[in-house]
């Protein structure tokens, strides 16, 4: 009806070129998921893949190589991740390397990350079971900063508090603003210092008396070094003994002159017995002491009555001049 | 629909709209294939949206890429942006603007083409010469738009992926090879599949609700502009709703 108002070709190349769009997208997305291309399976265990999917990335030493295809829990708890790997990767991969589950990034998608170990083994075949070296995951390092971070609070708040009643100290304060107590600590420095110095000399002296004593030199030395003192010590020790014995027989004797005397005495034998026990003798020793008190008296009244007779009266007088001169010399010394 | 006054009218609308519906798939697999008025209804709906389209997209995916771009500096994850801004593209951004740019420019079209030719007694016409209009004129319209707007959106989509290389280039520098990279990384086919399916119901949307209010048209001049304007309105919503009912579809499904 109406007539052909457009181009075939126009509408065959936007029809072409939105589907080969589309294509391609869908290509690039089936290459990221190798799901094009031939790939072989391998298997590992897990004990927790930690949110691990099927369609996660597999890197073997950081180099993108597969995808994880199947998540399967096994009979003993386990879990087995069946991963694809392209063939590509079959001359590289070594049954003795070992997988772990990694983050990309640090909060980005899990992927699975094959890491060579040292040491010769065969290369990988399909269907092999690589070794589980699962590390630290990221549940368990948080879980472990968390516990720091708790630690760290509670010495925050010590702190916080020391702080605080330092800052709130005047003794700490007046201590810290005070300009002499840096001299005063030099000065005592100072002092340590040559303190030390005197102690070091005397140690040096000290080391050289022993040095010396060791020598034999000096009296010190020879007393410690001279092999005859002992000879000499014992025959001392010896003749000490010999005195001892001596005084043993004089205590002996003494005690003996002391019993005869007190024999003596008790039994009326001689002066001494007499003095003591003789009640005569008492009463005439007290009538001679009453005859000399009067005898004293009687003395006294002629020697007064002499001072007042003119024969004698000078010498008094100059002996009362005398002594009034005795008097006043110590007053007057510079005189 | 829009300007139902109340519930019996929109009840009404829509019943219509099901048996038109309905009776487009029962003509849709019936000989006598108008191939060639389809090919020129491809041509005239796809190719001649395709500069109109290609423009917004690329603009959309300038513009989005500046948009997020301080945001992800904020948290250091500038890096992430060529992945961001294409995971957005593909999933949402590019279907949806594409398919209402694609109901301004094609709703509003078949709304006004098909409602003058009904004014004008020309389906009435072609009913006596023994066409069957339906066929001829709806079919055909329908079954270019549902299959031309995937194609449209595959176009947006790689020319927002350009814009978004612009835009990422305008404030620091990234080679292609890494943003293809980075873009092509991020996606899965769980982001292109539902988008490209639902791309599809857009353009049986588009298609159908213009064919729909132009084949309904009332009388005269003023009747041809209010099925052309309904068209459009009616058509961006249906959209929207079709997205919705995606979504949730992509979410059942553990696609997304």
């Amino acid at each position: 009806m109406s007539a052909k108002t457009f181009s075939n070709i126009k509408l065959g190349l936007f029809v072409l070129a939105g589907l080969a769009f589309l294509i391609l997208l869908l290509y690039m997305i089936g290459r990221n998921r190798s799901l094009f291309g031939s790939t072989f399976e391998a298997k590992a265990h897990f004990l927790n893949v930690q949110g691990l999917v099927p369609g996660n990335n597999v890197r073997y030493a950081g180099i993108q190589v597969g995808t994880i295809d199947k998540i399967n829990i096994l009979d003993d708890g386990r879990i087995e991740v069946s991963f694809l790997i392209e063939n590509k990767m079959k001359g590289y991969i070594r049954k003795n390397a070992g997988v772990h589950i990694a983050t990309d990034g640090l909060m980005g998608n899990k992927v699975l990350e094959i890491t060579p170990a040292a040491g010769e083994a065969p290369l990988i075949e399909a269907g092999d079971i690589l070794e589980n070296r699962s590390s630290v995951n990221m549940d368990e390092m948080i879980n472990t900063l968390s516990g720091t971070n708790n630690d760290l609070a509670v010495i925050a708040a010590e702190l916080k508090s020391t702080m605080t009643r330092i800052n709130s100290s005047t003794a700490l304060w007046e201590l810290l603003n005070d300009s002499s107590l840096s001299r005063n600590i030099s000065a005592s420095f100072a002092n340590l210092r040559s303190a030390t110095a005197r102690a070091n000399s005397m140690v040096d002296e000290f080391g050289g008396l022993v040095a010396n004593v060791k020598k034999g030199e000096g009296s010190l030395g020879a007393l410690l070094t001279d092999t005859s003192l002992a000879g000499n010590l014992n025959q001392a020790v010896l003749q000490i003994r010999t005195v001892a014995d001596e005084a043993d027989t004089l205590a002996k004797t003494l005690s003996a002159i002391a019993g005869d005397l007190r024999q003596d005495i008790s039994h009326g034998n001689g002066a001494v017995h007499a003095l003591l026990k003789d009640p005569a003798i008492v009463q005439s020793l007290h009538t001679s002491l009453d005859n000399i008190q009067k005898s004293t008296q009687n003395f006294n009244e002629v020697m007064e009555g002499m001072k007042h007779s003119s024969l004698v009266r000078r010498y008094f007088r100059k002996l009362e001049k005398e002594q009034a001169k005795k008097k006043e010399a110590p007053e007057n010394p510079s005189r | 629909m829009l300007r139902s006054q109340n519930w019996k009218q929109f009840l009404e609308e829509t019943g219509a709209l099901s048996r038109f519906t309905s009776r487009l798939f029962s003509q849709w697999f019936r000989p006598q294939y108008e191939i060639s008025e389809f090919l020129r209804q491809c041509f005239v709906i796809g190719y001649k949206s395709l500069p109109l389209v290609m423009l917004t997209a690329f603009i959309m995916g300038l513009v989005l890429t500046m948009q997020i771009r301080p945001f992800l500096v904020d948290y250091g994850v500038e890096s992430q942006l060529p992945a961001m801004v294409g995971i957005a593209i593909v999933r949402e951004i590019g279907p949806v603007i594409t398919a209402l740019i694609f109901a301004g420019k094609i709703g509003s079209s078949i709304g006004a083409e098909l409602g003058s030719m009904k004014v004008t007694e020309q389906i009435d016409a072609m009913e006596v010469s023994g066409t069957n209009p339906f066929k001829y004129l709806v079919v055909t319209r329908v079954l270019a738009a549902t299959f031309t707007l995937p194609l449209l959106v595959m176009l947006a989509d790689a020319v927002a992926l350009y814009g978004t290389y612009l835009g990422v280039n305008i404030r620091s520098t990234t080679s292609f090879g890494l943003f293809w990279t980075q873009v092509f990384g991020s996606l899965s086919f769980g982001d292109v599949l539902p988008a490209f399916v639902k791309s599809f119901f857009f353009g049986f949307a588009v298609g159908i609700v213009g064919c729909y209010k132009g084949y309904h048209s009332k009388k005269g001049t003023e009747g041809v502009g209010r099925s052309a304007n309904s068209a459009v309105v009616l058509s961006s919503i249906l959209i929207f709703i079709i997205d919705l009912i995606a979504v949730q579809i992509t979410d059942v499904l553990g696609l997304n």
